[in-house]
């Protein structure tokens, strides 16, 4: 499409400068946002911890509660426990005798290797047979 | 090329078209300047934006036309809209020296801002930048017909309003 006149008459019209204070403004403005992005990028070598924690840190700071919980409830049921062995010492020599009881018992039996009969190895029929014996039954 | 001498590069290339279309298009120097500005620092924290374009120039256009769309939404959003800015309109041209040469000129800013903002960037890229309509239809985001009927539909504005002046002055 070729430009009649009237759109020659409109392409010829002086366009106003950009105001020359802009260009410092702006290009000022820019550098300072370009470097506070590097600034907010650059990592810091004592924030590792933090960034690693940081995503979540109320998950962090439970998941801690929960270990300190389970480690106060197991010293607490503990004690008991300890406390209820105190009356079981006093029984240690009737264990004693019934642990010679029991070894004079295995001793009798390592002696006399007839009182025992050994079992019978058990042989297998012939496979053939398995199918007629449960047909028969 | 450090950063900021691409900055510089730039600005010293482009910051007068830009400027032009932004005026042209929101019809107020203060936005225009905060528009400029907008896009000047997301180019400095992003300066690999401008390496896959094709043309410098039409895409820091459609960056331009972006950033001006959004504040228009914003705009809305606050009952301001650029029907009332473009009535305040201010001049995209410079003063001229003949008296009938600043009646045309005046006219044509008061013709301009009767259209609405879509046509009056199509109007823009298409008279005072030079483009294709196929360019246009690219920098705007939209289908080259359409480029070509808003730029009719604008010019047919322009005309009627501006007829008297011009066979005045022609």
């Amino acid at each position: 499409m070729n430009p009649d006149d009237f759109e020659k008459q409109l392409q010829r019209q002086t366009m106003r400068s950009i105001p020359g204070a802009w260009r410092g403004e702006i290009l000022d403005a820019a550098r300072r946002a370009r470097d506070h992005q590097l600034s907010t990028i650059t990592p810091q070598p004592s924030c590792g911890w933090r960034e690693f924690l940081w995503p979540c840190p109320q998950a962090w700071a439970g998941l801690a509660a929960v270990w300190v919980l389970i480690v106060v409830l197991n010293s607490v049921t503990c004690e008991p426990a300890s406390a209820a062995k105190g009356p079981n010492a006093p029984r240690a020599p009737e264990v004693l005798v019934a642990l010679r009881e029991h070894r004079r018992l295995l001793a009798e039996l390592v002696e006399s290797p007839t009182a025992v009969e050994p079992p019978k190895p058990s042989v297998p029929g012939p496979r053939s047979q398995l199918p007629q014996r449960i047909v028969a039954a | 090329m450090s950063p900021r001498d691409f900055l510089v590069r730039v600005y010293d290339e482009h910051a007068q078209a830009l400027f032009a279309f932004l005026l042209n298009f929101t019809r107020d120097e203060a936005d225009t300047k905060d528009l400029l500005q907008e896009l000047f620092v997301k180019l400095a924290k992003q300066p690999g934006l401008l390496e896959a374009a094709r043309d410098e120039r039409a895409y820091l256009i459609r960056l331009a036309h972006n950033l001006a769309i959004d504040l228009m939404r914003r705009r809305a959003a606050r009952g301001k809209t650029y029907e009332q800015l473009a009535a305040e309109g201010a001049s995209i041209f410079a003063p001229a020296v003949e008296p009938d040469e600043q009646a045309f000129r005046q006219a044509l800013v008061a013709a301009l801002g009767e259209l609405p903002p879509e046509q009056r960037a199509v109007v823009h890229l298409k008279l005072w930048e030079g483009l294709t309509f196929e360019q246009i239809a690219e920098t705007l985001d939209l289908p080259p017909n359409t480029a070509a009927s808003r730029y009719r539909y604008g010019l047919d504005k322009l005309r009627r309003r501006l007829r008297p002046l011009y066979e005045e002055i022609k």
